[in-house]
């Protein structure tokens, strides 16, 4: 059965682990185990961190979350409407990373089963973030 | 996020418990400056009752132990829970980084 949960949090840092403990309680009901509860978590939580440091970059701002149910998935959509920038485009840092920095990008994209930029949003950014119930994709 | 500081002889133990994020580490990262700055200081950061890390607190730990290279000191992390190694794992920082599974195993690490 589908299902939907969405909020809204000001672009503020100390909201982080807000979400975190939301997410999981959510996630975890679901049916996802622990470990790509894990996953979903820190995938989230460095694309909010992304979009305070630099799509709002200090200013005040709003960041909507959309949490999707399918029978074999979960999406986690985030939207902002700071500056716009696809992190789908940006490169990925040599690992191990030789300077501090540069790895929340890296890890919201290694950590979903899918992520999608929606280019059709123009006044901010809007990103999907998949992962599949039991790491399994659904048939078809 | 609290963090603890004392001394174990001459080596400076940081304890850290909570969650280190985007919010909590830049009070981390300020204390550790100081004392991995300093000339030939030996650290060692105890993260047995940190239960989250993220980009951030692995930057924090990165920028810590570049200081303390720099400056003839050493940096070594220990008992880390499975989630967090497994942060440090994915971004391939556990071949950087000595991860001690005991305060004592980081402590003869140091002193080497």
């Amino acid at each position: 059965m589908d299902a939907e949960i969405s909020w809204s949090i000001p672009a503020d840092s100390s909201e982080l682990a807000g979400v975190r403990a939301r997410l999981r309680a959510i996630l975890g009901s679901a049916g996802f185990d622990e470990k790509a509860v894990g996953e979903v978590l820190l995938a989230v939580d460095e694309r909010l961190s992304n979009i305070i440091r630099h799509a709002y970059a200090g200013r005040e701002g709003r960041i909507d979350l959309k949490v999707f149910f399918q029978p074999h998935q979960a999406r986690v959509s985030i939207r902002d409407y700071g500056e716009r920038f696809n992190p789908l485009k940006a490169p990925l840092p040599e690992l191990p990373p030789k300077n501090p920095g540069g790895l929340g990008n890296f890890l919201t994209r290694a950590l979903m089963d899918e992520v999608c930029y929606d280019e059709t949003c123009t006044d901010g950014n809007l990103l999907h973030l998949i992962k599949y119930l039991k790491n399994k994709k659904p048939a078809g | 996020m609290k963090i603890s500081e004392r001394k174990n002889g001459e080596v400076v133990v940081f304890e850290l418990a909570g969650e280190l994020d985007f919010h909590t580490s830049p009070e981390l990262r300020e204390k550790m400056q100081v004392v991995s700055q300093k000339p030939g200081h030996r650290i060692i950061v105890n993260l047995k009752k940190v239960s989250y890390i993220d980009s951030s607190g692995l930057a924090t730990f990165v920028e810590a132990l570049q200081k303390a290279k720099r400056a003839g000191g050493k940096l070594v992390l220990t008992e880390l829970a499975v989630s967090v190694k497994s942060v440090f794992e994915i971004a391939k920082l556990d071949k950087v980084f000595v991860l001690a599974a005991s305060e004592t195993e980081a402590l003869s690490v140091t002193a080497a």
